[in-house]
C-alpha cells in the first residue's frame, strides 16, 4: 500500500491525534481504508459463533456500502476502528472524503453494490507454496510457532479461503500473481519469484501495459550482450490470454533485478506505462528499495499499477470536469 | 536450506498472545478438527501472527539510527560499502 500511494504523491500515514490502533492510511491524495473495520463481529463473538474473519457473516456489507457511497459522492463518515491489537471494535474515528479512496482487505469485491461502485480492482494472488513460505518467514521469529502451526493455520483457514475470497479474483480489472520461479529448477527457497500481471481488456481509462508489440505474444530475456544479469537472471513475456471468460493481456517477470541499470533497461521497453517522464518506474523503485518485493516482480507490478491508478484518476477528473463546459457551450 | 534472516520478535504482550494463540487452536481441534471452534482458534492465530509482524515493522521504523540514516546516507555512522 505504501508504493502504491506513494505514487500518487506524498507518503500515507496512520492520522495524527487519534486512536493509535487506527488501520487508516492519509495523505494529500489518498486515503486508505482497511475493510476489517466492517467487522459485524470482533475477535470474541467470532470465536463465539465459531467463524473466521474471511465468513462473510463477521461483516458488514451494508454499512461498507453505505459509507463507501457516501465518500464517493463526497459526504465524510464516522468509521469503526477494529483494533487488531485488542480484537475489539473501537469508537469510530472521521473519514473525510479523498481525492483517491483505496478500499483493502479480505472482501473489497464480495458484495456486488459495493463491486460496482469501483473504479478500478485489484487481487493480489499468492500461489499456495510462496503464501507458504512467506508465512515461515513472518511467522519463525515468534517463539509460539513453529512450521507445523503455521502449515496449520494455513490449512484451517483454506475452506474459508477458497469460498470467500479466491471466487473475488474473477471481478478484478488487475490481478498479479505470485508464483515460484520457473527459472531454477527444484527451487524450494522461494525467494527468486514468478510473477504475472494479468489485465483485463475494455475497462474504462485503463490501458494495459505491453511489450514490444501490443496485442502479440512476446517471449524476452533482457540479459544477453548489452545487459549483464547474475544467476538466475531475468525473463519476460507478454500475450493475450482469457481470464475468467474475459479478455487480458498478461505480462509476466520471472527473476529478479540485481542493479539499477536492469531496471531502466526494462522499463524502456515496456509500453504504456502510464508515466509522465522517462524512468519514472525506476526511480519510484529505487525510492522504496527497502520495502519488499523491490527486486521483483512484486514491486515492479506493484508501481505499474500504481501509475495506472494515478493516470484513471486524472482521466475521471478531466471528464468531470470537461462535462458542465459541454452543457454550457449548447 | 532456507537462509532466514533474523528477525526481532514483536513487543512482549502480543507475543505472548500468539503463542497462547497456538497452545489454544491446539486444543480446540484435538476435539474436533473440522469444527468452527477448531478452524476459529487458527483463525485468531492468524490474526495474531499478523499483528505481531506489524507490531515489529513498527518498531524497526522508531529506530534512530535507521531513520537517521535513511536521510544521511553519506555520514560516517550510515555509509555502507557493496562492492
Amino acid at each position: 500500500m505504501r508504493r502504491l500511494t506513494s505514487v500518487f504523491g506524498g507518503a500515507a500515514e496512520p492520522p495524527k491525534g487519534g486512536n493509535p490502533d487506527s488501520n487508516t492510511l492519509i495523505s494529500d491524495m489518498t486515503t486508505v481504508i482497511c475493510l476489517d473495520d466492517y467487522h459485524s463481529l470482533d475477535r470474541t463473538g467470532r470465536k463465539e459463533k465459531g467463524v473466521t474473519a474471511l465468513d462473510p457473516r463477521a461483516n458488514d456489507f451494508d454499512l461498507m456500502y453505505e459509507q463507501v457511497k457516501a465518500l464517493k459522492s463526497g459526504i465524510a463518515v464516522d468509521k469503526p476502528i477494529y483494533n487488531h491489537v485488542s480484537g475489539l471494535l473501537d469508537p469510530p474515528e472521521l473519514i473525510k472524503p479523498p481525492k483517491i479512496l483505496v478500499i483493502e482487505g479480505l472482501h473489497p469485491m464480495f458484495d456486488e453494490r459495493v463491486r460496482d461502485l469501483l473504479d478500478f480492482s485489484i487481487y493480489l494472488d499468492i500461489s499456495n507454496e510462496v503464501k507458504f513460505a512467506w508465512k515461515i518467514q513472518r511467522d519463525m521469529a515468534e517463539r509460539g510457532h513453529s512450521l507445523e502451526s503455521i502449515k496449520a493455520s494455513i490449512e484451517a483457514r483454506k475452506p474459508d479461503f477458497d469460498a470467500f475470497i479466491d471466487p473475488q479474483k474473477q471481478y478484478a480489472d488487475a490481478v498479479i500473481e505470485v508464483l515460484p520461479t520457473q527459472l531454477i529448477p527444484d527451487d524450494n527457497e522461494g525467494k527468486v519469484l514468478r510473477v504475472r500481471l494479468i489485465m483485463k481488456e475494455g475497462v474504462e481509462h485503463f490501458s494495459p501495459v505491453y511489450l514490444f508489440d501490443e496485442g502479440s505474444t512476446v517471449s524476452w530475456i533482457p540479459c544477453g550482450r548489452k545487459l549483464t544479469c547474475s544467476y538466475p537472471g531475468i525473463k519476460f513475456s507478454y500475450g493475450p490470454d482469457t481470464y475468467f471468460g474475459h479478455e487480458v493481456s498478461v505480462l509476466e517477470m520471472d527473476g529478479q533485478f540485481d542493479r539499477l541499470d536492469e531496471l531502466i533497461y526494462v522499463e524502456s521497453h515496456l509500453s504504456n506505462l502510464s508515466t509522465k517522464f522517462y524512468g519514472e518506474v525506476t526511480q519510484q523503485m529505487l525510492k522504496h528499495a527497502d520495502f519488499p518485493g523491490s527486486n521483483n516482480g512484486t514491486g515492479l507490478f506493484q508501481t505499474i499499477v500504481g501509475l495506472k491508478i494515478r493516470d484513471l484518476y486524472e482521466q475521471i477528473t478531466a471528464s468531470k470536469t470537461a462535462a458542465p463546459l459541454q452543457a454550457t457551450k449548447a | 536450506m532456507q537462509v532466514m534472516k533474523p528477525v526481532r520478535a514483536a513487543p512482549d504482550s502480543i507475543s505472548e498472545k500468539v503463542e497462547k494463540s497456538v497452545k489454544e487452536a491446539q486444543e480446540a481441534c484435538s476435539d474436533d478438527p473440522a469444527s468452527g471452534e477448531c478452524v476459529a482458534a487458527w483463525d485468531e492465530v492468524e490474526e495474531l501472527s499478523a499483528a505481531a509482524s506489524h507490531a515489529r515493522d513498527k518498531k524497526k521504523d522508531n529506530d534512530p539510527l535507521e531513520n537517521y540514516c535513511k536521510e544521511n546516507p553519506e555520514t560516517d555512522e550510515c555509509r555502507t560499502y557493496d562492492n
